[in-house]
Parts: structure tokens; C-alpha cells; sequence
């Protein structure tokens, strides 16, 4: 079952026309939730959809407790992640989102970069038997493992080989790291970018391989410092006694308004490659 | 039931009285619960149980055919408990250790709890689930009914009104939604402006029928008006959810209590309490009195 909040999208429409298999409720996050949280205790797998502020925080005490305290198999897709929705505002913007939603016990977030990401996460939330949350892009990201095959299963992959510096980050961002990474390669650092897809729970195991070899370790996100993907990496350094020096990139205190697109934004709070590159080599 | 004699109201008569003594008791030894509440609802809950409105099976609480009753308002889960217990979901000597260590019997109802099937106590929660419930039974082909009980302060949250908008878009004749419409919440009244505490909700019977609901009123005191009330919901001629609005008293049966500000999260104590549970008993040996004048015993 797919609950929409009046949302849609081209590989939508085929699903909307599945008798019986798709409601729209209307633009009410809430009710999405609640009436996914009664389909699921009668057995039935949902996801519900909407733009991503407002599937997470619109109706967060729905998250906490009609799909996390009741550990239901509900996925909610979440469309427009970061700034992706950059000319609409604060209000569409999906920032204060990974810090929201990564405390509620049972979740799953899973925070795709490209399309092969994407594509095997419908099995696996499929397959999944508790609540997920799904962060997903607006447009088509580029993909990152066509010749690189992984186990979408693990939830980390390495987007670019390095030796120097490792460059944690997620959904578009892993992008822009790529970036940064060749950047630095012509300054003589060699990063490697680690794709941080699903972002609870960490794989540590896998986290803590993709780092062997290098001295200093960056994340980058596109999300606010306060307990974003970043806060979450500290975490699992500190916690496991890890000892390498760690830079968190990501937003700062502080709301967008500023128009222009996602690039003028990138640029402003220093999230272009140009800025983080620059970040990097003055802390290397 | 869908008429009820002499004998057999008298029996939930009792009932309801052994119901208000005991969620009085449990609250005095748990030192806390919404005992008020549980008062309004004391013939409703009696009813739906005891009077076997709902369809359920106490010895396989996830019976596959067990109507769907979701208590949105938590909070009268120190209410609905001694009801379960009394029908066979749990032993009644749980009761004793109501919020206590190794209990399921919290303030508010949740599903570790026999007979409970959703965790409710923030409020505007069990009517979006209910919509979920009724859809689903509809796509299976499954005769059951989802009933859901709300609190009249409850409808101030918004999501009930978007669930009723899904539940008229799909034609969910299949959900009962019973609003205990006490007219009280927690610091004010629901219908007066006598106080800033206050905020209206009437006309209700008007807002449910302008969603698309049918609606009926009922004394929700009034075992007999209750019955007919739900007397019929099982396949009626309506493509309708339904909305019956049970019109109670917000701590009914006490009367030093009753219909007054300040007692929604409050336990009786002292005199208070004493004449509380003086006047349940007094009721209690009338209904008793006449139970032996009727032979009824």
C-alpha cells in the first residue's frame, strides 16, 4: 500500500493506478502516518510519501509512535532532501531532518546517492520488517556503482578510492565529495569519499574498515551540524575510542532564505567544492 | 442485546457501579490515573464488554474476526482495565498492581496489555489508525468493525479532521467513532466561553454530518440508550462512517466531583474520597436490594 500526502511523481503514476494499493489522503502528513500505522497492524506492508519536511517533521510524534514505538513496517519516502527544494524556502527545505529523525528507536534511515542505491532499496524496504525512512534527492544523481559493484545491504560503499583523507557524506553530497576529492588531488591530498547510505543504524564494522589507512577523517552533508550525520560519526568515534582527527562539514546555525538555487546556497555557507576543498587543505 | 430486560440491565447496572469502585481503588493505590474520565465512560465500556456490543474472544485476544476497538483517549485506560479483566483477557488480581513494577496497566492503554491492539494516550491517534483498520477490512473482504472512542477535548486536534476526509472518500461505513462528549477537558469546558479556559466545540452533531458522517446522540448514563445506539451497527444501509456522541459526565457517579473544573488528573482523598466511594456503595446496595426483590441475584 502507498499512502501519498498528495504527492506524486513520473514512476508514481503506474503505482497510483494499482487498485487498492494506493490512497491519497489529502495534504495531511498526519493522517498518512496514523492510517499507515492501521493498515500495517492488519498486516500490510505501506509507504508513505511526501516532500521530506513534511513526512518527518510535519508529523514527527506520528513517526515516534504510530511507526517507531509500535515497530510497524511502514517506510516513509521522504522527496527533496537538504536544500534540493532550494528555491522554496525554509519551509521546503529538509535541514534539522537527520538530527529529527535518527533518535527514535527501530527506525531505519536510509539516505540513498544514486539511482542503483534507490532502485535496491525497494526490495529491501520491502523486505524489512520495522519502520524506515527513506531521504531521497529530487533529481537523478549520477551513479556511483555501475563498475563498482556493493552490498546495498551494508549501508556504506566507497564512492572514490584514496589514501590520505577520508570524506564521509550522504545523498548529494557524496557527489560534491567526489568533487572535492579530485580537487585535492591536484593539491596533492588524496581523499577517498565513503557514501554513508544508510545512516541508522551505522555499520561500524564496515565504517571503521573503509577508514583503515587514512590519518584524518572529514564528513560532509548538506544538513545542520547539530546532530546530523556528522554529530552521528563523533558519536561512533568517541564511543568506540577512535582516535582520528575529525572535521565536520555541514550547515551552520542558521536558516536559508537566500534565492538563486541550490549552487548560490552551496556557496554562501560554504558547501561548494571551492569551500570545503579549501576547508580541508587550511585543516590538513 | 438488542433489547435489554429488567434483569439484565440491572446486571450492567452493578456492573458499571463495580467498575467506578474499582477504578477509585486503583487509582487511591496507584496514587494517580484519570479516574474522572473513567467515570464518564463507566456504561459505555460495560456495555461494549459486559453487553457484548463488540465482538471479541478473551481467550484469543487476536481472534482474526475481533471487532476493532481503538481507545484513543489513553487516558481511560484505568477505566477500560477492569472491564478487560472481567470479560477474561487478564486475571483481575492485576488490577492490584495498576502502574506498578511489571505491569502492563499504565496511565495510558498500549499494546503489551491483553485486548489492547494500539498505543494510544497522545491524543488525535486513533482515529487516523481506525481509517487505516476499516480500509484494510474493506480491501480483504472482512466483516469486522473498527470502533474507536474518542474524548470530546480530543477533537481539538486537527488530524481527527483529516481523518474523517479519508474515511468519507472511502466510504468507510465500517467505523464507529464514539466521542465521549463529557464537554470537559483538561483545564476548561468544551462548549462554554465562561472562562478563557474555554473553548466551544458545538454544534458537533453539525461538524460530523457536514464530514460526511452519519450521526446519532445518545445518553451515554443510559444503558438502554446505548444499546440503541449501537444497536445497529453491523451492516447498515449506509455508504457512512458513523459518529455516535455519547453525552456523559465528566466524573459521573461521584457527585462531591462530578461536572466540576480541576478533577481531570486528580485522585480523591480524604473526606472527598470518603464520600465518594460512600455514595458508590450506597448505589450498590440499592441495586442490590432490588436484584433480590426482582430475584435477579
Amino acid at each position: 500500500m502507498l499512502i501519498s500526502a498528495d504527492n506524486g511523481a513520473k514512476s508514481m503514476d503506474q503505482i497510483s493506478e494499482l487498485p487498492g494499493q494506493f490512497r491519497n489522503v489529502g495534504i495531511a502528513e498526519e493522517q498518512a502516518v496514523g492510517m499507515a500505522c492501521g493498515h500495517a497492524l492488519e498486516g500490510r506492508r505501506v509507504w508513505i510519501y511526501a516532500i521530506d519536511p513534511f513526512i518527518t517533521l510535519r508529523c514527527l510524534e506520528f513517526v515516534k509512535l504510530d511507526m517507531c514505538a509500535m515497530n510497524l513496517p511502514i517506510t516513509a519516502l521522504g522527496v527533496g532532501a537538504g536544500y534540493a527544494y532550494d528555491i522554496m524556502g525554509p519551509t521546503h527545505h529538509a535541514v534539522g531532518v537527520i538530527a529529527a529523525m535518527r533518535v527514535w528507536p527501530n527506525l531505519t534511515i536510509w539516505s540513498p546517492a544514486d539511482n542503483m542505491t534507490a532502485e535496491a532499496l525497494a526490495e529491501i524496504s520491502y523486505n524489512h520488517n520495522g519502520p524506515q525512512y527513506i531521504r531521497f534527492d529530487r533529481g537523478y544523481l549520477p551513479n556511483l556503482y555501475e563498475n563498482n559493484k556493493i552490498d546495498f545491504c551494508s549501508g556504506v560503499g566507497l564512492a572514490c578510492k584514496g589514501k590520505d583523507v577520508a570524506i564521509i557524506s550522504t545523498g548529494v553530497m557524496v557527489h560534491q565529495a567526489c568533487r572535492v576529492a579530485d580537487q585535492l588531488e591536484e593539491k596533492g591530498v588524496s581523499a577517498r569519499v565513503i557514501d554513508l547510505f544508510r545512516l541508522k543504524p551505522i555499520n561500524q564494522n564496515f565504517l571503521f574498515q573503509y577508514l583503515e589507512g587514512v590519518d584524518k577523517v572529514v564528513t560532509l552533508e548538506e544538513d545542520f551540524l547539530a546532530g546530523g550525520m556528522g554529530s552521528a560519526i563523533a558519536e561512533v568515534f568517541v564511543d568506540n575510542d577512535y582516535r582520528k582527527p575529525l572535521l565536520r562539514i555541514g550547515q551552520r546555525d542558521t536558516f536559508v532564505f537566500d534565492l538563486g538555487g541550490r549552487e548560490v546556497i552551496w556557496k554562501k555557507y560554504g558547501l561548494d567544492v571551492e569551500s570545503v576543498t579549501q576547508k580541508i587543505l587550511n585543516w590538513t | 442485546m438488542e433489547k435489554i430486560n429488567k434483569g439484565e440491565l440491572l446486571y450492567l447496572k452493578r456492573k458499571a457501579n463495580w467498575l467506578r469502585r474499582t477504578v477509585l481503588e486503583m487509582a487511591v493505590k496507584g496514587k494517580s490515573g484519570h479516574v474522572t474520565t473513567a467515570f464518564s465512560l463507566a456504561e459505555l465500556f460495560v456495555a461494549l464488554y459486559h453487553g457484548k456490543i463488540l465482538n471479541f474472544d478473551s481467550e484469543n485476544p487476536q481472534w482474526e474476526n475481533r471487532d476493532r476497538f481503538i481507545l484513543s483517549e489513553g487516558q481511560a485506560g484505568l477505566g477500560l482495565y477492569p472491564v478487560l479483566a472481567d470479560v477474561g483477557f487478564f486475571p483481575l488480581k492485576d488490577l492490584d498492581n495498576f502502574l506498578g513494577e511489571e505491569s502492563t496497566l499504565g496511565v495510558h492503554s498500549e499494546p503489551h496489555t491483553k485486548g489492547i491492539d494500539v498505543l494510544t494516550g497522545s491524543l488525535g491517534h486513533g482515529l487516523p489508525i481506525a481509517t487505516g483498520m476499516a480500509d484494510s477490512a474493506k480491501l480483504d473482504g472482512k466483516s469486522w468493525l473498527t470502533i474507536c472512542l474518542t474524548g470530546d477535548g480530543e477533537l481539538y486536534e486537527g488530524s481527527n479532521w483529516e481523518a474523517m476526509l479519508t474515511a468519507r472518500r472511502l466510504g468507510l461505513n465500517n467505523l464507529v467513532l464514539i466521542v465521549n462528549r463529557n464537554h470537559q477537558f483538561t483545564i476548561g469546558f468544551t462548549d462554554s466561553c465562561e472562562t478563557q479556559r474555554d473553548v466551544y466545540m458545538d454544534p458537533l452533531p453539525e461538524k460530523f454530518q457536514a464530514f460526511g458522517f452519519e450521526t446519532r446522540t445518545a445518553n451515554g448514563h443510559s444503558f438502554p440508550e446505548i444499546f440503541k445506539a449501537l444497536s445497529s451497527i453491523r451492516g447498515r444501509n449506509s455508504s457512512k462512517p458513523l459518529a455516535v456522541l455519547m453525552e456523559t459526565i465528566k466524573g459521573k457517579g461521584a457527585s462531591a466531583i462530578e461536572g466540576k473544573r480541576g478533577w481531570h488528573y486528580k485522585v480523591p482523598t480524604g473526606e472527598i474520597l470518603e464520600a465518594v466511594m460512600a455514595g458508590l456503595r450506597e448505589e450498590e446496595q440499592k441495586l442490590e436490594a432490588q436484584a433480590l426483590k426482582g430475584g435477579a441475584l
